[in-house]
């Protein structure tokens, strides 16, 4: 067993320097993460078509954008010690005995606790904001019923049209009332960022006021036996001129 | 305690008993035997009393495969011990050795074997089989995938692979990490001469794989079409393959239960003398916090699959809401496991890459404490937020606010365990093994998934993502991207202690780039359709979502190959690789002192523990020497790496 003499003053394997490296990395993984966030994931969630699915866009960007540098550094620490502190095979000898730094600890503690502090304030705002937008006077009332593999939606105001179609008037707030005949489905429509399960026994709620006129993607977003995949249908947002007379057609009044 | 008793001097010898012969001739093909014959003998009892029955072939069902785990549990030889106990019998030393697998070469492997190295390597071996199962399920769901409407699968087969590959995966990362190496290298690294129940050890295990064939019935008995949440009151009108999936979670959370004792006592009483709690090494925090965390949650999963029996089979209504019956029973019952097991899961996997990280930094561990702290604080958070998987089923909306905020605190602790691991490597000396590798793959992955679970922990982002491939992606890339990257780690680095031999590095490198290349590719894909808003478990979907998937099968089929390697090189290297030192890597920790092949005891002499074990850069730099760490380290004769430890008296007389 050889017995390395005890160095005494070891060389200096770190300096300045590597600080400096690393910030750069850092910065550099940082702006390409803001950019990132700013524009994938929205870009790919596509066109909100609600106040709600804007608010949530507008999460998914701060959100990001609050953690690019969080992983920015991570990453820049993880890739600078792969290239500068990279051994050539097996190490002949010992990195320095580190074995804490106080300040660093209690400084990424705390920077993560404003962090998550910040993310559930954010998340509490908005979700206030959401929730009573859409319970706002004179909503129109839906009614959602799922069962294996369709939805029905009644509007029970309206002379309890019924369709298996949703048809919805700009601009005005809706609330749905969601239950099942059968098992769990859930409600989901995709570009107004609103979801509830349908729960058999019960009504669920939720309330969305959709704002751009289109046809919008509903979807069951709970495995709901053998054709679930085929359970979605179409939601239309139109001029509330357009929607009454869809509801007249339909034997309904308004 | 057995062991006490094992080490115990030999007594004389006496002939062997009647009860020996019968105990030594059972083995797993007697346990299939019992097992089989009991199960149709269960099968025509119940065929003949219950057929005519609302709920009859349910009850076939859970009668037989009941019967056929208590068949084989007797076949293997489980109840032996209880039943020459309650005969007013002990077992003598030649059957506790015998039960050890003393002497009987690769044939212990196939019994109730209470050495805890055999038990390690029975669930290595089980977890591969149950991986290798899991992945073909996979590749079979990402193949039906590739376009949208491929119809390789029909929905009915859809379905049932689609539960069926998550619950097998499920219980294969659950027992990844605390099966095969908190059992083999676990007690060896506290300094314990074998687990402080070895029966209960080899039960664990044997429970396990009598089950998992009662999982597997599901595939004929009209799958599980529930997804391997198996929700009701879906799973109340699915066919009897539910009843395997019910059969199997009971068993298992049995087993669970039994390893968590096991473990946690082991951990609690048998450590080394000096081994005081800021000297026990980072990787048994993590096993004792993964079993021990079980422990309330499985229980959870058992009431639930109990209850849901009674529905299914006696028409009990728990779950049925037109009986008064309640889904949100069976989600909170459900989640009030499903969220404490991320954790059993994520973190001995996050705990063998702290573990194996200083060795390859040759650098102390950074901030031991604020690790121990981190392990305790997420223990006790991941209790607390069952509920952020129900915000949108519109149970108890008032509890959102608080669920968002115990779920966004989990990243706090959290954060800190990345801090452990780059404080560690700063200015280290980075040998850039393949478990090291797997450190920092974690690194990346797990901080995609982490970022992407802040997403889902806000309660009005959930209302959109929930229920989509968003969600899907983001565990894959927590449990499979840090889970499961960090497992194969500590399976690349205590192979040659497990196994003798060293694992083919080539090949390991070959894997580890396929694997984490196709990782990342399939995955970013799936949270691509997700965010554009593809449901989970679908069969067939839009047009729209075409490239994603495309994109996530053929990282998917990368990944299968790279498994594939990765399991070429583990038998290859398993049966003809260079032989292992005692000390490959040059680690402090107290397996790395045992020679290779281990004595059936572990150590001759038992060791105390002077100072903890990563001491590097602290005194003379021991094992990184070639010469030194290639011969085999007596642990009666500490040299280079146990350095730290100092022979003691024999312990014999202590115990
Ligand atoms: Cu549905
Ligand atoms: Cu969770």
């Amino acid at each position: 067993m050889s017995v390395e003499p005890a160095v005494a003053d070891p060389p200096r394997r770190h300096s300045r320097i590597d600080y400096w490296r690393i910030g750069w990395i850092w910065l550099a993984l940082t702006i390409l993460l803001v950019l990132f966030s700013i524009w994938v994931p929205t870009r790919l969630m596509g066109p909100p078509a609600s106040p709600t699915m804007r608010a949530v866009e507008s999460t998914m960007r701060v959100f990001s954008i609050a953690a690019s540098p969080v992983a920015a550094l991570v990453w820049a620490v993880a890739i600078y010690s792969l290239i500068r502190w990279k051994s050539k095979g097996r190490p002949t000898e010992d990195g320095p005995a580190v074995r804490g730094y106080g300040p660093v600890t209690i400084t990424w503690a705390a920077v993560s606790t404003v962090l998550c502090v910040f993310l559930l304030i954010w998340g509490l705002a908005e979700m206030t904001s959401v929730t009573s937008a859409a319970e706002a006077s004179n909503p129109l009332v839906v009614n959602v019923t799922g069962q294996q593999w369709v939805w029905t939606f009644s509007y029970p105001d309206e002379g309890n049209v019924e369709s298996d179609q949703l048809y919805l008037p700009l601009n005005r707030p809706v609330v749905f009332h969601v239950t099942s005949k059968d098992v769990i489905h859930s409600f989901w429509v995709v570009q107004m960022g609103i979801k509830v399960d349908a729960n058999p026994g019960v009504t669920t709620k939720t309330s969305v006021t959709p704002d751009k006129l289109g046809t919008f993607d509903v979807r069951c977003a709970e495995l709901c036996g053998l054709r679930h995949a085929d359970m979605e249908t179409a939601a239309h947002v139109v001029n509330p001129a357009d929607f009454t007379t869809w509801i007249a057609q339909n034997g309904g009044h308004t | 305690m057995t062991a006490a008793v094992i080490s115990q001097p030999a007594q004389p010898h006496q002939p062997a008993a009647a009860g020996g012969g019968l105990m030594r001739r059972l083995n797993v093909g007697t346990a299939v035997a019992g097992g089989v014959i009991l199960g149709l003998i269960g099968w025509l009892v119940a065929h003949s009393l219950l057929q005519d029955d609302d709920h009859g072939s349910d009850q076939v069902v859970l009668v037989t495969l009941t019967c056929w785990a208590v068949g084989f549990m007797i076949g293997i030889g489980a109840f032996n011990g209880p039943i020459g106990w309650a005969l007013g019998r002990d077992l003598r030393r030649e059957d506790e050795l015998f039960l050890a697998g003393k002497d009987q070469g690769i044939s212990r492997y196939f019994r109730f074997t209470t050495d805890h190295k055999v038990v390690g390597i029975q669930y290595l071996v089980v977890t591969m089989v149950l991986f290798a199962l899991g992945g073909t399920l996979a590749m079979l769901i990402r193949t039906n995938l590739i376009s949208p409407h491929s119809h390789f699968l029909n929905p009915q087969t859809y379905n049932a692979i689609v539960g069926l590959h998550g619950l097998i995966m499920i219980v294969a990362t659950i027992i990844m990490v605390t099966g095969p190496f908190g059992n083999f290298i676990m007690p060896i690294m506290i300094g314990a001469r074998d687990m402080a129940f070895p029966r209960l050890n080899a039960l664990s295990l044997w429970l396990i794989v009598a089950a998992i064939p009662t999982l597997l019935s599901a595939a004929v008995l009209g799958g599980i079409p529930t997804g391997w949440v198996g929700y009701a009151p879906l799973a109340d009108q699915a066919p009897p393959g539910m009843d395997s999936y019910s059969v199997f979670i009971i068993i298992f959370a049995v087993s669970s239960a039994v390893a968590g004792a096991n473990i946690t006592t082991t951990v609690l009483t048998m450590r080394a003398r000096g081994m005081s709690w800021n000297r026990t090494p980072i990787f048994v925090y993590g096993t004792v916090a993964s079993v021990g965390l079980a422990i309330p949650a499985f229980p959870m999963f058992m009431a639930s699959q109990i209850l849901l029996q009674v529905d299914r089979t006696q028409g009990g209504q728990f779950f049925v809401a037109s009986g008064g019956g309640s889904p949100w029973l069976y989600a909170n019952l459900f989640w009030l496991m499903g969220h404490p097991e991320v954790y059993v899961i994520l973190i001995p996997a996050l705990a063998a890459l702290m573990e194996l990280t200083p060795v390859f930094s040759r650098k102390p561990l950074f901030s031991f404490n604020a690790a121990v702290i981190s392990i305790a604080g997420i223990v006790g958070l991941s209790v607390m937020v069952w509920a952020h998987h129900m915000y949108a089923s519109g149970w108890a909306p008032d509890l959102n606010g608080p669920f968002m905020l115990t779920t966004e605190m989990i990243s706090v602790p959290t954060g800190l365990l990345f801090l452990v691991i780059l404080g560690t490597v700063w200015r280290g000396r980075v040998w850039t093994t393949v478990p090291m590798m797997a450190t920092y793959a974690m690194l990346w992955n797990f901080i995609i998934g982490g970022v992407t679970g802040i997403y889902l922990s806000d309660v009005p982002a959930d209302y959109a993502l929930h229920g989509s491939m968003f969600v899907t992606a983001h565990f894959h890339y927590t449990l499979m991207g840090a889970g499961l990257t960090g497992a194969i780690g500590a399976l690349a680095y205590w192979f040659p202690k497990m196994t003798g031999r060293m694992m083919n590095e080539r090949a390991g490198y070959i894997s580890f780039w396929l694997v984490q290349i196709g990782f990342n590719v399939t995955f970013m894909g799936m949270f691509a359709v997700g965010l554009a808003g593809q449901p989970r478990r679908v069969v067939t979907y839009a047009h729209l979502f075409a490239t994603g998937n495309l994109v996530s099968t053929i990282g998917a089929y990368t990944i299968g190959i790279g498994m594939l390697v990765l399991l070429y090189a583990v038998i290859s290297s398993w049966r003809h690789g260079d032989r292992a030192p005692a000390n490959p890597w040059g680690g402090k920790t107290l397996e790395w002192t045992v020679p290779n092949p281990i004595p059936l005891e572990n150590f001759e002499v038992m060791p105390v523990v002077t100072s903890d074990f990563y001491g590097y850069g602290e005194e003379p730099s021991t094992g990184a020497d070639g010469e030194d760490a290639r011969e085999p380290v007596h642990a009666g004769a500490p040299a280079g790496p146990a350095a730290a430890v100092v022979a003691a008296a024999p312990v014999e007389g202590e115990l």
